[in-house]
């Protein structure tokens, strides 16, 4: 049966996929399609015969979009802040943009609290901000998404209960030298926030795992949204920076406890709503960047491991090696979420696939390395906090992975389909952010706030 | 017939200004007009339609605004502005130039005699 439906929203995309249109150039040409197949239509032609006309007639995506980028006034980035078409859609603009700078100084003014308490930036207290960083920086975007899917009470509550109870957590626990306890929850805590900004971003229909991916592309875009914002911000602080320097003023004090302060805790919320808004302009780098970066870290897998069989170095000896295996791993497991996010569920396997299955087999190889390493580790000096959290995140990593494995194999071998795959690592999303919390509540009584 | 490339191009910025001059119109029934008035001979390739009209805007010789149809469906609206009237003028003289010296050249009772 044909779906015009779909079969429009694909043409959107391919259109929209070489990147010089924007949503009114894309619903104009739309609703130049959809009156082009209603006429043809009229005239007897089915529905199918008409929809293939009508592209045709329209002309190849490549041309079209280079035509688009010649237009001097139309580009992407302007689009943003120029005024909606109508009164309406211009009013809620204001309204929203007004909303996001409200949120960003919210976002700033979070991040100055623990200057009440008497803790400025500085060295000492840089542990209490890098702890709570994610209490002041993800808050305004919550409410965002609140605000902006107009969720109800329920919501509200929930995600002000998570939000306090672990501020509570990781600021009342005691931590006695050499802090392991409370440095695992400073990386455990935002991966709990990030489940919570999951059901607020999804709304009710959270279970979905369509939904769910599209919140792991939001997360993904607002990642790199928030990069380039903040090297665009450091490149404004360093030259602030020198100006005064120059003219024999002192703004260090400044840029660390207002500049940064407040940029930092307001730039995440500006990201997400950058993504919110335009969809357009990213969603084409984001399948680009996964592209470049799936083979580049199947090499930097294939190489570790080899690396590790020639030097016959068991990683069970070396702490740091264990620990930047624990974050490569954890990067490509994001990379592979964000590729997943970045694919069309409906398009059969081909060559890239088979790219992301071997990232996936190396990774778990890799897994299986560290593993090894964190139960000799574990034999040989007993279990503390450090090595039970590493144990059980390459557990859970370990399993994701064999999901994915399992699932991209059957994919591949023609025994189901994609959307399978999508389907099982949805499904497992929330099991990382329980045992983030576990390590959050319960790790620092268990192993003596220590 | 087909029009070459370059000649649809040139002619584009004219047609079009002059078909708004009878009226607002959207673009799916600028290309029908443009369509039904050459009767079938100047076909144009529907997409390369608003590029043109969004230079047009960015140069000020039209204006657009959306509007919503009885069948719901949003459509842009385009209207010429007095400086594309203006602009629809000199595009116009310089085309009877053109055209006034292919007429004593080549023109019926000038068959390369």
């Amino acid at each position: 049966m044909f779906d015009l439906e779909s079969q429009i929203r694909k043409w959107r995309r391919h259109i929209q996929s070489a990147g010089s249109l924007d949503a009114q150039h894309l619903e104009e040409l739309e609703s130049h399609l959809r009156d082009s197949i209603d006429e043809l239509t009229g005239r007897g032609i089915s529905v199918e015969e008409a929809f293939l006309v009508s592209i045709h007639r329209m002309g190849d995506a490549e041309e079209l979009n280079h035509e688009f980028a010649k237009v001097p006034t139309e580009s992407v980035w302007k689009q943003l802040l120029v005024p909606a078409a109508d009164e309406e859609a211009r009013r809620k603009q204001r309204t929203e943009i007004a909303v996001i700078i409200a949120l960003a100084v919210l976002g700033g003014l979070l991040g100055k609290i623990p200057s009440l308490f008497g803790h400025l930036l500085t060295e000492e207290s840089a542990l209490i901000y890098a702890k709570n960083a994610a209490f002041f920086a993800l808050p305004p975007v919550a409410i965002y998404l609140i605000w902006r899917r107009a969720l109800s009470l329920r919501f509200m509550v929930v995600g002000a209960v998570v939000f306090a109870a672990l501020v509570l957590v990781v600021n009342i626990y005691p931590s006695y030298e050499p802090h392991h306890t409370e440095v695992l929850s400073l990386l455990h805590a935002p991966i709990v926030l990030l489940l919570v900004l999951l059901v607020l971003y999804c709304g009710r229909d959270w279970h979905n795992p369509a939904l769910r991916l599209d919140f792991v592309r939001f997360a993904g875009e607002v990642f790199i949204y928030a990069v380039l914002l903040f090297l665009g911000g450091m490149v404004l602080v360093g030259v602030a920076g020198g100006v005064f320097s120059l003219v024999g003023i002192d703004i260090e004090h400044l840029i660390l406890n207002w500049m940064f302060i407040f940029g930092g805790c307001g730039l995440v919320v500006v990201a997400a709503y950058l993504v919110e808004k335009k969809k357009g302009a990213i969603e084409t780098i984001a399948p680009v960047l996964a592209r470049i970066f799936t083979p580049l870290f199947a090499v930097l897998m294939l190489v570790l491991i080899l690396a590790i069989a020639v030097a016959g170095q068991a990683p069970s000896e070396d702490r740091e090696l264990l620990i930047m295996f624990d974050i490569v791993l954890a990067l490509v497991l994001g990379l592979v979420l964000f590729t997943m996010s970045a694919r069309d569920a409906e398009k059969p396997a081909d060559w890239w696939d088979w790219i992301v299955m071997a990232l996936v087999a190396l990774a778990l190889v890799a897994d299986v390395i560290a593993l090894s390493g964190i139960v000799g580790r574990l034999l040989a000096f007993g279990f503390t906090a450090n090595k039970t959290a590493a144990l059980g995140m390459n557990i859970l990593l370990a399993a994701n992975l064999v999901t994915l494995a399992v699932g991209y194999s059957r994919f591949l071998s023609g025994r189901s389909t994609y959307q399978t795959v999508v389907d099982w690592t949805m499904w497992y999303l929330p099991l990382h952010a329980g045992w983030a919390a576990f390590v959050v509540i319960a790790f620092p009584p268990l192993f003596g706030f220590v | 017939m087909d029009i070459p490339k370059d000649l649809v191009a040139a002619s584009a910025t004219p047609i079009i200004l002059a078909i708004l001059r009878q009226g607002d119109s959207y673009g799916y029934a600028i290309i029908r007009q443009v369509r039904e008035v050459s009767g079938d001979r100047i076909l144009w390739t529907d997409g390369m339609l608003y590029p043109v009209l969004h230079r047009l805007e960015a140069a000020g010789f039209v204006k657009s605004t959306w509007q919503t149809a009885d069948t719901g469906r949003r459509r842009k609206y385009y209207r010429i502005t007095r400086q594309g009237e203006e602009e629809l003028g000199r595009l116009r003289e310089q085309w009877d130039v053109v055209h006034d010296a292919l007429q004593r050249l080549a023109g019926p009772g000038n068959t390369g005699a």
